[in-house]
């Protein structure tokens, strides 16, 4: 078993391991003690973050044209667009991730930690605009997905064009790949703390001084230039929310428990239906894509509009008290149902929005039906979808440090971090106890590929004798 | 199809940076172009669904504004303008909660904006809450306005007062006006508006007072007139509120309400013997009159009670054994019985407290008559009105 990984089945030569790029390019003479390989390293990782929040930035303003052309700018419930947009949006997507951009299905941080582990940090520049165009027209079309792993892939892919045009070498391009990453990511979320975290902690899959610092410039500056053009307000604006009372822990106790049992069926379902699908006969994939936009758009047309793109604007709602508990769980299950569909017909799309999204609903609801039984609990709605989001987070994507980092600076509510890291803990544990294998370890196994996790580290700590990989090194490939 | 980038970037160190910070500069300005199109198509867009939230608004159609106001943010989510007023269509539909967190979002970025201050007070007044009605009132009555403050302000404190009158608050409602009033422009309608809510809180006096500023302004203001005359005759002042009321039958003949105010008036006038400048002869006139009207009310009030009035005064024990009611009249009747007698004494000059004898049990007796009775008509209502007023006055 190699030190960076396994592969299973048939992998794409690596164009970045020749020869000619192991020789560092340090040819300059003059300057040589001012910008040795390390600093030049850090003011790259200042400028991939540039570069991927400028993309970022349009990768937004595509969306938002796409779905505003496409379905307008507060679509309703019974109009024929609903269920036809996202079906030839799909149809569109297919065949371009069929014929033009091979490989941009999915969310994209798989790839992009393949590329780190596997591929010496190559991901082609292709993959960066398909992603780009497939994802803004999937998501802007009405598919239940989210901008921010294609944001996290389109870094990425920037990182590693950049570093391929510089011939750095074999070792740094290897990092580029998680530093744009992390730009990319930081920018989606105008979150860098919490990009930072994510990309160590599912991306790289372990913690490393090495890099951190690269990391974080990166995505501070994703985030300087994001909040430059579209703002520095928080992802949501939740009322003001406050904790008082220690026995309220028990109420989000228990919302930390339905939603990590929420998690698994959510993890259970895409498990079961992505392997169904992408059995079927390959001519059939040029349709997946639209009979999931079908489903998705007669969901949306059948009354809940809401779970068509990566709903934002109806998890501000949710957090405003706009919705009774019945709808917000409604809600909650047909986003499920919806982002299975989209997600395993192999539309590209993240799924980081739509677990917000049933995070919040899933939130709202609990905290709806907790109210109605006990009155005199403090937290309003809209402190229960914003720990709800942070429970799915926990408990789907198997990132409790990230979860809680998330929730606070989403929301730049500080108050809510016991209630949230309570309600994560309870999520993740019955998460993990009901499904092992968390969501992107799955995916990686099915598609062949067997990558290091920091989950599977964490179990490596518990049971020292259930080691399974050798522990990856970035520094000595 | 060939993907590989040319390779364009050369190899040192200080070129790479600065191809890269060139790079970077046109990128922004690109991005710059892209950003500021994209965002002036949107505020165009959200104005425009803004504008037809208004319409919508003016239309009656709240649902359908809300929507608009909706759409009109999801174009421009930061715009304080689409917020406040979906806030405000939200409420006006009595959604309640979500107007709240609109507004409260608002609120939290400007919490010093008269605006955004009123229409929280507006939806606590929906709500029901003096407390949070106060708070958001008054933020808004020494908040920040961006246009005619003054005018606001005066509007807030108004909707303030009106809803604490509407809620029973009469405490609070007298002090928000006696600050209104101190601050009303000489406009006559807002004095008058003032004079209506004095005259709602029971502060008579100061209504009479708004009601004769109103006057100053608009002379022969029927509304003020008649307004006027109600304040007056209520706060005890008959001969002001006689005045008043025949200005105001005079401007308006119609005046359904000031005519027998007016009648009621001008009889308490010519009852009260107390009343100045009338002769003595008027005023042993008056008492004779009143003291016999009350004989004669005390009797038919025992006889609609079923209480012998005679056999009650002929034996107190048994009167003892009756209901209070009966008690009290047969006191009454006893006392009255026993007065009748001084009447012819009323000429004598040395008799001086005995007018102030024969008033009080006149009022005893239109008093516990009215207790135990039906409301008294004519002259007995106008010694009711009396006895209440000296009560008030010794007070």
């Amino acid at each position: 078993m190699s030190e960076l990984g396994t592969i299973k089945g048939s992998v794409t030569p690596n164009p970045a391991s020749s020869d000619s790029r192991l020789t560092p390019p340090w040819r300059f003479s003059f300057l040589e003690d001012v910008f040795d390989e390390e600093r030049y390293f850090l003011l790259l990782s200042v400028f991939i973050g540039i570069f991927s929040g400028l993309a970022v930035v349009c990768f937004r303003l595509a969306i938002d044209w796409t779905h505003l052309a496409l379905l307008g700018p507060l679509p309703q419930a019974h109009t024929w667009r609903l269920f036809a947009v996202p079906a030839l949006a799909g149809l569109a997507v297919a065949l371009l991730a069929i014929h033009v951009f091979p490989g941009i299905g999915g969310s994209g941080v798989n790839q992009t930690k393949a590329a780190l582990y596997i591929f010496n940090g190559y991901i082609p520049f292709r993959t960066a605009i398909g992603k780009f165009v497939c994802a803004a027209l999937a998501i802007g079309g009405g598919h239940s997905l989210g901008p921010e792993d294609p944001s996290l892939q389109i870094g990425a892919g920037l990182a590693s064009a950049l570093g391929r045009q510089l011939q750095l070498s074999r070792e740094k391009l290897r990092l580029m790949a998680p530093v744009g990453a992390a730009a990319g990511l930081a920018a989606a979320f105008n979150a860098p703390v919490s990009a930072v975290l994510f990309v160590i902690e599912e991306v790289i899959g372990r913690w490393s001084a090495g890099i951190l610092g690269s990391v974080v410039l990166s995505a501070v500056s994703s985030v300087v230039i994001v909040r430059g053009f579209l703002g520095s307000e928080p992802l949501f604006r939740i009322p003001v929310t406050t904790f008082r009372r220690p026995a309220e822990l028990i109420a989000y106790a228990v919302l930390g428990i339905i939603g990590g049992a929420a998690s698994v069926l959510f993890a259970k379902a895409i498990g079961l239906l992505r392997p169904c699908l992408k059995a079927l006969p390959h001519w059939t994939q040029h349709f997946q894509s639209a009979v999931a936009g079908l489903l998705v758009g007669l969901i949306a047309f059948l009354g809940a509009p809401q779970v068509m793109g990566a709903g934002y604007d109806f998890m501000d709602q949710a957090m405003r008290g706009q919705y009774a508990w019945k709808l917000l769980a409604g809600l909650a299950a047909l986003k499920i149902i919806a982002t299975t569909l989209s997600f395993t017909s192999g539309t590209p799309g993240g799924m980081f929005a739509p677990t917000l999204f049933v995070g919040a609903m899933l939130g709202g609801a609990v905290g709806g039906v907790e109210h109605v039984w006990f009155p005199h609990l403090a937290g309003s709605t809209g402190t229960y979808a914003l720990v709800g989001m942070g429970v799915l987070f926990a408990g789907f994507l198997r990132v409790p440090m990230t979860s809680v980092f998330m929730v606070l600076e989403v929301s730049g509510n500080y108050e809510i971090i016991v209630p949230v890291i309570v309600a994560n803990t309870f999520a993740y544990v019955v998460s993990r106890s009901l499904q092992p294998i968390p969501i992107f370890d799955l995916l990686t196994r099915q598609d062949g590929l067997v990558l290091p996790s920091l989950e599977e580290a964490r179990e490596e700590t518990n049971s020292p004798h259930r080691r399974r990989y050798a522990s990856p090194s970035l520094h000595n490939p | 199809m060939s993907w590989t980038l040319p390779k364009l970037v050369p190899r040192s160190a200080p070129a790479v940076l600065l191809v890269l910070t060139l790079a970077a500069g046109v990128a922004f300005a690109a991005v710059s172009h892209l950003v500021n199109r994209y965002n002036a198509n949107q505020q165009a867009r959200g104005r425009k669904l803004y504008q037809q939230g208004l319409a919508d608004v003016s239309a009656g159609k709240l649902d359908a504004a809300v929507e608009e106001f909706r759409a009109a943010l999801t174009c421009d989510p930061s715009n304080p303008q689409f917020q406040l007023s979906l806030g405000r269509a939200l409420r006006d539909t009595g959604r309640l909660d979500q107007a709240d967190s609109y507004l409260l979002a608002l609120w939290q970025r400007a919490p010093q904006d008269g605006t955004i201050n009123l229409a929280l007070g507006r939806v606590a007044a929906r709500r029901g809450s003096v407390d949070d009605s106060i708070r958001y009132y008054h933020n808004a009555m020494y908040g920040v306005w961006s246009a005619d403050a003054d005018a606001n302000r005066c509007k807030a404190r108004m909707e303030l007062i009106e809803f604490l009158l509407q809620k029973g608050a009469r405490a609070q409602a007298q002090s928000e006006l006696v600050a209104l009033a101190a601050s009303l422009p000489p406009d006559p309608h807002l004095h008058l508006q003032a004079a209506e809510y004095f005259a709602q809180a029971q502060d008579y006096r100061d209504a009479l007072s708004e009601y004769e500023q109103v006057l100053r302004l608009n002379r022969g203001d029927p509304v003020a007139l008649a307004g006027a005359g109600e304040a007056a005759y209520r706060a005890g002042h008959y001969l002001t509120s006689q005045r008043y009321l025949q200005e105001a039958v005079k401007a308006n003949p119609q005046d359904a309400h000031s005519r027998p105010q007016l009648e009621s008036a001008s009889l308490l006038l010519h009852t009260d013997p107390f009343v100045r400048r009338i002769s003595d002869a008027e005023r042993t006139r008056r008492l004779t009159g009143a003291f016999l009207h009350a004989g004669d009310r005390l009797k038919s009030c025992a006889r609609a009670k079923g209480v012998n009035l005679e056999n009650a005064s002929a034996n107190s024990t048994t009167s003892l054994s009756a209901s209070t009611s009966s008690n009290a009249l047969a006191s009454l009747a006893q006392r009255w019985l026993a007065m009748k007698p001084d009447l012819r004494h009323l000429r004598t000059p040395r008799e001086d407290d005995l007018p102030g004898a024969i008033m009080d049990l006149v009022f005893q007796i239109e008093q516990q008559t009215a207790n135990y009775c039906a409301e008294p008509r004519g002259v007995d209502q106008a010694l009711l009105l009396l006895s209440r007023n000296r009560e008030g006055a010794d007070q």
